[in-house]
């Protein structure tokens, strides 16, 4: 961003969405002006256009103070998806290769891993110079075990030998294997870099040094999902809370955790980004198809699932209409389920206020079953509000270099760019087979109270903008953030209101796929408003 | 069908491209937002094709040498071993290394070993050699632009490039046969030995078991709108099978156009292989492409405003843009949407993300 502006456009670019939003200095202020999204593909020049003209055609007067039409010349703050790229995994024995495998599983790439205990010289040499791979991390033991040190020299004068072939290469020398460096040819022709990194082990959190470089290597300096989680930590900061986001994306997803710093100090920020949590992997697995078939409500063999899931990888966008958007959010499901697994570390860390989800998979999925299906996957006892970053703007904002701006911006846009789609409160430990408790929502103007079932799903109706106490009574001992019989909660509405999940933590669901579709059938069709089912 | 109607007023027919009525669109005005739409080639001119080399494959060409159909470019080595050795006058990994083994007294043959060199260490290099190669042979005119041992060589080819978006089997060459509409599917007892030779297009779908009778008949490749994963992979197991006995096998190859639930293939994709007909053409997998003369088959360039759908219930259809609807919801979900007139039928909204323009 340049100059002093009136107006500028936030764009997100990703692999499968392009999202665009318009913000205005309004009335000393920063404001949402408006904004869409549109499949990636869509030139951007004809996006901006239709969002200046839809700002004009909302509200002509404001739109030509700002100077919101006419699209070219206005300031931008871009963000977009990093390609996804292949990083080979090497080390000398199956032990050490855990170890820098699981240092690399949580930073994006697309992990291909080989040990020269198990793979013949032959075929180490062909996955190394599969043109997919564009970075290798190469370690050992620190220092290295008995059984490694025969074959270190072995190891690194092959991947030395792949790196002359390969000029275009990265190679990421980790730990013991940094002594092996002299061997790495250092040309002003070789566009690759070699990089001396710390031990998978070392540092605190374990790896964390290791998964930081393993970051900077892969992603460009614009990269939403970097920018995505630095937005999330001054979230934080600005509202004072603790602060979860899910990032979920066609090529691989973030989640963020963010607690706010001691007197006003920056935010503790931990991330992970996952392209294993993509909404669809390049070729979908038979666990991933299971997992899809555990979710959907619609009855297909694994077969035509497997297609269907080839098909939305293809066309993320495509055949939305009737099942298609059904499907995609069952992807997203999926996905958000193997980011949660694939994060136990963050899953450890005490349960955020605020849950905000964004990315392009939740585009074309109604608020309501979007907070359903965060609730389904996101199993933590306790309470939470949630949000939607609709419009795609965390990501820009996160782009801003200059903190004090960044707040500034966020302190302004909160309430604009976090559409509410409701709070959760999910207590753990309920018996099942007979009533529970009772539940009485203190609204604004009146009070509505209901019978907690254990098991199941109940939704009370509390609008965007509105704050309640909900107010718990159980007959036995519950988890709900502590252990006790009575809770007031305050809660938050939003476009699915208040959901209180008395379903089992974790989430169980019946075998039988009949029964399970009608059980996934009720809680989601009510969400769907408008829909065919 | 999607959307709904905006009047009920009747057009003209435009769904049927000949020279009269792409000559009449032409003069017309597109509706405005034709820009919203997403636009790919239909045909590229020339492109790069690569054919994937393993360590101790052999590079038969040089950058700059010119091939032609049927021409051996490489020599894919079976079952590589790996051998060590002292080497007296150095290499380089990726260089090729051969010696002659004197068979000793009583007029036996030298033998002859060669192979790739991977990497030294020790002072002994290691090298991927073996014994038994099979050439692999070009399917395309063209101009050799690299050749990267053990990774891959590449080809500009001089044709032009239909994309599709999966390709299996190897690199293939043939007479182009339309065996069904494009909608239509094939049974495997309706392939016989009379297409020998051929590359068939098949219609929406394929299944394993009529591939492999296809390639057992000797017809050299397929194109098919659509390949469930299923039949992918028991035709990819067939294959695995099949090579891992020790004769070689003819090249066969599969373009896939669209992807893996059933659909027609494209009108605009269908036209372009009805005009090549009978023709000799290639199919190539990286990228997955079919390559041919575009001399005499340049399709006439759509009409303006013309539009192609490419998922949903309409998918292979071709309309005409007739402005956009702005955000609509489509059974519950809200989507940005486009008018598209269909013949003489009423425009229709359609998800902006169903479209694309072919160039």
């Amino acid at each position: 961003m340049t100059g002093d502006p009136r107006a500028f456009f936030a764009l997100d670019l990703g692999a499968a969405t392009t999202a665009a939003a318009l913000i205005g200095h309004v009335a000393g202020r920063w404001r949402l002006l408006g904004a869409v999204t549109f499949p990636a593909g869509v030139p951007v020049p004809a996006v901006l256009e239709v969002l200046g003209s839809r700002v004009t055609a909302a509200d002509a007067e404001l739109a030509a103070a700002l100077g919101a039409a006419g699209a070219a010349d206005r300031p931008r703050l871009t963000v977009r998806s990093t390609p996804p790229a292949a990083l080979a995994v090497v080390a000398v024995s199956e032990r050490s290769l855990e170890t820098l495998g699981q240092a690399a599983d949580r930073t994006g790439w697309r992990i291909r891993t080989a040990s020269s205990e198990r793979l013949d010289p032959i075929a180490l040499t062909a996955m190394l110079l599969d043109p997919e791979v564009s970075a290798v991390l190469v370690g050992a033991g620190d220092p290295p075990g008995a059984d490694e040190r025969s074959s270190l020299g072995d190891l690194a004068a092959l991947v030395a030998a792949t790196a002359n072939r390969r000029p275009d290469l990265t190679i990421i020398l980790a730990g013991s294997m940094a002594g092996q460096a002299p061997r790495f040819e250092s040309t002003a022709e070789r566009a690759g870099e070699v990089i001396l990194a710390p031990a998978a082990g070392a540092g605190s959190p374990p790896a964390g040094p290791l998964r930081e470089l393993l970051e900077r290597a892969r992603t460009w300096p614009d990269d939403s999902r970097h920018a995505f989680a630095r937005a999330v930590g001054t979230l934080a900061e600005t509202l004072d809370r603790r602060v979860e986001g899910i990032e979920l994306g066609l090529d691989g997803a973030a989640r963020v955790h963010a607690s706010p710093g001691h007197g006003g100090g920056a935010a503790n920020v931990q991330t992970a980004v996952l392209s294993t949590a993509a909404l669809v992997p390049p070729d979908p697995d038979e666990a991933m198809v299971d997992r899809a078939l555990a979710w959907s409500t619609v009855r297909l063999d694994r077969h035509r699932m497997r297609d269907r899931l080839r098909d939305l990888r293809l066309h993320p966008w495509g055949a939305i209409p009737g099942e298609g958007a059904r499907l995609r959010l069952t992807a997203a499901r999926t996905a958000v389920a193997r980011l949660v697994g694939g994060t136990p570390e963050l899953s450890a860390l005490p349960p955020a206020d605020l849950l905000v989800v964004g990315g392009g998979a939740w585009a074309v999925a109604p608020g309501p079953a979007i907070a359903l299906a965060v609730a389904d996957v996101v199993r933590r006892p306790g309470a939470c509000q949630l949000a939607y970053d609709h419009a795609r703007l965390l990501a820009p904002i996160g782009a801003v270099e200059d903190v004090a701006e960044r707040r500034s911006l966020l302190a302004d846009l909160a309430g604009d760019l976090l559409l509410p789609l409701g709070s959760v409160v999910m207590p753990q430990g309920m018996r099942a087979g007979k009533a529970a408790g009772r539940l009485v929502v203190h609204g604004a103007t009146a009070s509505s109270q209901l019978d907690l079932v254990p098991g199941g799903l109940e939704l009370v109706d509390l609008p965007p903008g509105e704050n309640a106490v909900a107010e718990f009574e159980f007959r036995e001992p519950v988890r709900l953030g502590t252990r006790g019989r009575h809770f007031a909660v305050d809660v938050a509405g939003g476009l699915g209101g208040l959901l209180v999940d008395l379903r089992d933590v974790p989430l169980r669901l019946p075998d039988r796929p009949d029964r399970r579709r009608e059980v996934l059938a009720a809680w989601q069709d009510a969400l769907w408003t408008g829909g065919e089912g | 069908m999607a959307g709904r109607a905006v009047d009920g007023r009747r057009g003209v027919t435009r769904a049927t491209i000949g020279r009269a009525v792409t000559r009449a669109l032409s003069n017309e005005p597109v509706a405005p937002g034709y820009d919203l739409i997403p636009a790919r080639r239909l045909i590229e001119p020339a492109i790069d094709v690569w054919f994937p080399l393993r360590p101790g494959d052999r590079p038969r060409v040089a950058s700059g040498d010119a091939v032609t159909p049927g021409s051996s470019v490489a020599d894919r080595l079976r079952d590589p071993r790996i051998a060590e050795m002292r080497l007296r006058f150095g290499g380089r990994p990726g260089e090729r290394w051969s010696r002659e083994i004197a068979g000793g007294g009583g007029g036996r043959r030298t033998t002859h070993q060669e192979g790739e060199l991977l990497f030294e260490s020790g002072g002994r290099w290691r090298i991927a050699a073996g014994d038994a190669h099979e050439p692999l042979e070009s399917p395309v005119t063209g101009v050799v632009r690299g050749v990267r041992p053990g990774i891959a060589l590449s080809v500009r080819t001089s044709g032009s490039a239909l994309r599709g978006v999966l390709a299996l089997g190897d690199a293939t060459r043939g007479r182009l046969e339309i065996a069904t509409d494009a909608d239509g599917e094939i049974r495997p007892r309706s392939l016989d030995v009379g297409s020998a030779g051929a590359i068939l297009v098949v219609g929406a779908r394929i299944d394993a078991e009529a591939l492999t009778r296809a390639r057992a008949m000797g017809i050299r490749g397929i194109v098919v709108a659509t390949l469930p994963g299923k039949d992918r992979r028991d035709y990819l197991a067939s294959e695995a099978r099949q090579r891992a006995a020790l004769h070689r096998l003819q090249s066969f190859g599969v373009l896939v156009l669209h992807g893996s639930s059933r659909r027609p293939i494209g009108s605009a994709q269908m036209r372009l292989l009805e005009k090549l007909s009978g023709a000799e053409v290639a199919l190539v997998g990286t990228p997955p492409a079919l390559l041919f003369d575009p001399q005499g088959v340049q399709p006439e360039p759509d009409p303006p405003g013309t539009v192609h759908i490419r998922t949903g219930p309409l998918a292979g259809r071709t309309g005409r843009w007739a402005g956009p609807a702005g955000l609509r919801s489509f059974a519950g979900t809200h989507l940005e949407a486009g008018f598209v007139r269909f013949g003489e039928d009423a425009p229709v909204a359609l998800p902006l993300a169903d479209l694309e323009r072919l160039r």
